[in-house]
């Protein structure tokens, strides 16, 4: 009967769509947040897993290598299986850094303030040298008619123009922007449109300001440099306007009961690990020029006091 | 046929789905001032990786995966929200309480609660359940069953109210028990609108689970949005072809299956027998058992981890007058103004496009590429794409919601209007008019009215649906509530979704108002 045979062909054709998500996972490829796969879940039971992961600010593709290459390298160092869980929105690496489905998270300043206030007894692991006074630069399209500033009051010119921040969380394309655009006059409603666009990503708001989408951006430095370097960004077509005073940013937090977890000293070792990493051993230089860093240094939570001054005057931490 | 003609002022029914359409023009007006041509070779790019996807074996498998994932998802929500819609529909039914109880107000009870949670956005839920459970397969699946769940529950128990009691009461009265009674009478009416309906719901949990993947949990969304955001277009259409192939398979089983099993379509008021096809029903019902088992097993996805609660975060002090300082007032006028947009973009253009398009057959296939494309794409990745070239704004953010309410308008339109008697749409055409005319008068003028009432229904998923479009900008309650997401402010997270749910139940007592006119038989 053909009208059996096309029903058998339907659920034929269902079972087969849906076989991916039956056969076990491929592990170490980018895979989403729900993307768990059962095998290391099980794996969780048996013997700890260091979880990691990073807040999403640029090109998941590099984000995969990094990690991927982190992960190795920790797990090789410590003696625990480590794995990279990617997330693809800051706010929710915040949340599940508090629920516990990540026990070391590479925050920005404001990420990590609002992590450790969620999560009390966090503890601020690292950061890394360029860290302590980071910068920002303001960027522009070449057809846009803006010229390069010399003092901050002149962010004015920025009125009216089509401005975007990278994600909302963002400390070096959002926080510290937003506070020196306020403290020379500019408020987000002075923007074209009546509102500033979030773009979500470094590498976003480079694009979309080289190709004229906005007039002006704003992104970290060090995200900029690379991009100039790697020929992402084309110097004829989007210019630097401005760079901003430095700043404390990025750092690592680990989650309060690694000791309890992991053997007593695991806090002490898994510091001790990142800050060993040096470029005279290969995996480690790899991972540190990802990082673009020379080496990691140690940090302290008063260290970001200042961001969460500015977080709470902009209320973003409340 | 229905005498509309009769009454002078008004226009002829025919005429009623395409009076949406007029928004056209002052968008038209409006839409030169907002476009900034900044990003028209971004857009080229874009539309020219359409014919250039990567197959790289890498990106692919990532996809494939993510895609599993996503279907995966819809299908547990979408199951879980069945089970759930059916026992609540059930206990939320006047004469099911009637019957067995001898008083119906529990009911009334229960359908009131029921709207809350149907008021909530799926994105909503997931990103409130994430804060409660977790990083976990079951947010993205949870989101998708609570709110589909109560608004199958809503239309489950519409229905059973709206049945004939007439064979209850003979039954009753005859001796039979309360329950067994209720079975007989009311379960074989039921079915095959309840087969329809679940068949829909299966496409609305597909789109769901792609959006959820968009706002980072989990599955072909988050690839959708990362490629996006890093502009990676080549891989970005590699997800958007696949998720295109597994939507109008998709598509096309369900209706083949409703073809087969008789069921109504979705705006007709006609109900229509089961048919001789029970067995096979039942056969289809008991493959979908170990079907579910295995993809939650395939998810990770286990009912322990619900059970693991973490606490919620410090709460800090609620700041009541920095809430009440918000600009309520914008905040509402621009989400109306936006759900009111976008809701006139879909309902107009369906069958002004369909109008236009009906003398070419290619045309109608390409009218019907767009639709599918509308609906395959959500809508807060159409705004991002539209930001290339527009502003942010209310506009920006209606035309992304519009377009992707028109794809599914417009789909059910088509059916609608294939399946509508043919008869006087050949008459006049065999009298000399064109065959937009034909149409028009012919087909139309009877689909009218369950179209425009289904279009009031629209109007209220575009109302939740608002929320989504929040990152573009401007747009409302949709972006004060990612801010204050972004920021941890509780305070005025709880204040936005009371102000949704208050704005979205008043919404429905409208378009309910709406609905009943409409269907009124004159």
């Amino acid at each position: 009967m053909s009208g059996r045979e096309r029903l058998t062909a339907v659920l034929a054709g269902l079972s087969l769509a849906l076989l991916p998500a039956v056969s076990p996972p491929l592990t170490g490829l980018p895979i989403g947040a729900a993307g768990l796969s059962p095998i290391l879940q099980r794996a969780q039971a048996q013997q700890p897993l260091l979880r990691i992961s990073a807040i999403p600010d640029q090109n998941p593709e590099k984000l995969n290598r990094l990690y991927g290459q982190v992960a190795a390298e920790l797990g090789r160092q410590l003696g625990v299986t480590v794995q990279y869980v990617p997330v693809t929105d800051y706010t929710a690496a915040v949340s599940a850094f508090r629920t516990g489905s990540l026990d070391l998270v590479w925050f920005g300043g404001l990420t990590g303030v609002q992590a450790r206030l969620q999560k009390p007894g966090a503890q601020v692991i690292a950061q890394r040298d360029i860290d302590a006074a980071f910068t920002s630069v303001f960027i522009a399209n070449r057809r846009s008619g803006l010229q390069p500033i010399r003092q901050q009051k002149q962010l004015t010119v920025l009125k009216g123009r089509r401005f975007t921040f990278g994600s909302e969380s963002s400390t070096s394309a959002r926080l510290m922007p937003q506070y020196f655009l306020s403290q020379a006059g500019v408020q987000l409603r002075d923007f074209a449109g009546g509102t500033p666009g979030f773009s979500g990503s470094h590498d976003a708001t480079i694009a979309l300001v080289q190709s004229g989408a906005y007039d002006a951006g704003v992104v970290n430095e060090q995200v900029w440099k690379a991009n100039l370097r790697s020929g992402k960004a084309d110097r004829s077509k989007v210019f630097v306007l401005w760079r901003t005073p430095g700043y404390p940013d990025y750092h690592w937090i680990g989650q309060p009961d690694l000791d309890k977890r992991f053997g007593a000293g695991f806090t002490a070792k898994l510091r001790g690990a990142i800050l060993s990493w040096r470029s005279t051993n290969p995996q480690q230089k790899a991972i540190l020029e990802l990082f673009g860093a020379q080496q990691f240094t140690g940090a302290k939570a008063g260290d970001y006091r200042r961001i969460e001054q500015v977080g709470r005057q902009i209320g973003k931490i409340r | 046929m229905n005498g509309a003609s009769l009454q002078l002022p008004r226009p002829a029914v025919a005429l009623w789905p395409l009076l949406p359409a007029l928004v056209l023009l002052p968008l038209t007006l409006l839409l030169p001032a907002l476009v900034h041509g900044g990003g028209w070779d971004l857009l080229g790019r874009f539309a020219l990786a359409a014919l250039r996807p990567s197959f790289e074996p890498v990106v692919l498998r990532s996809l494939l995966q993510g895609l599993a994932i996503t279907v995966g998802t819809a299908l547990l929500g979408w199951a879980a929200s069945l089970l759930l819609g059916l026992t609540l529909g059930i206990a939320s039914a006047r004469v099911v309480w009637q019957t067995l109880a001898g008083a119906s107000w529990p009911a009334l009870l229960i359908r009131r609660l029921l709207a809350i949670p149907r008021a909530i956005h799926e994105l909503l839920w997931g990103l409130l359940l994430l804060q409660v459970i977790g990083l976990q397969p079951a947010v993205a699946v949870l989101a998708i069953a609570l709110p589909f769940g109560a608004l199958v529950a809503r239309v489950v128990s519409d229905q059973i109210d709206s049945l004939p009691l007439r064979n209850l009461e003979a039954l009753r009265a005859a001796g039979a028990s309360a329950p067994g009674a209720l079975l007989t009478c009311l379960g074989p009416p039921l079915l095959p609108l309840l087969l329809s309906y679940s068949g829909y719901r299966f496409e609305c949990a597909l789109r769901s689970a792609t959006l959820l993947g968009v706002f980072g949990l989990g599955g072909l969304g988050t690839e959708l949005r990362l490629t996006l955001q890093s502009l990676a277009f080549a891989e970005l259409w590699s997800g958007l072809w696949l998720l295109l192939l597994t939507m109008l398979l998709l598509e096309a089983a369900v209706s083949g299956l409703r073809h087969r099993w008789a069921m109504p379509l979705r705006f007709s008021a006609a109900a229509a027998g089961v048919g001789r096809q029970g067995r096979e029903l039942l056969l289809a019902a008991l493959a979908l058992i170990p079907l579910l088992v295995a993809v939650a097993w395939g998810l990770g996805l286990h009912p322990g981890q619900l059970l693991h609660w973490q606490g919620l975060p410090p709460l800090g002090q609620p700041q009541w007058q920095a809430v009440a300082a918000l600009p309520w007032f914008q905040l509402i006028l621009n989400t109306l103004l936006l759900t009111a947009l976008a809701a006139a973009v879909a309902v107009g253009c369906a069958p002004l496009l369909l109008l236009l398009a009906a003398p070419w057959r290619p045309a109608r296939l390409v009218l019907q590429a767009f639709w599918a494309l509308g609906r395959l794409w959500p809508p807060p990745l159409t705004a991002l794409l539209l930001l290339f070239v527009l502003q942010p704004g209310v506009l920006t953010g209606a035309l992304a919601i519009g377009f992707h309410n028109l794809g599914i308008l417009g789909r059910l339109l088509l059916e609608a209007a294939a399946a509508a008697d043919a008869g006087p749409a050949q008459a006049l055409e065999l009298a000399g008019s064109g065959p937009r005319l034909a149409l028009l008068y012919g087909r139309f003028s009877g689909l009218a009215r369950p179209y425009l009432a289904y279009g009031a229904y629209r109007a209220d998923v575009i109302l939740r649906e608002s929320v989504v479009v929040g990152l573009v900008g401007a747009t409302g309650l949709g972006s004060q509530l990612l801010e204050a997401l972004s920021g941890f402010a509780w305070d005025q997270l709880a204040a936005l979704v009371l102000a949704y749910v208050l704005l979205t139940l008043l919404g429905e007592a409208l378009s309910d108002r709406l609905r009943q006119r409409l269907s009124e038989p004159r």
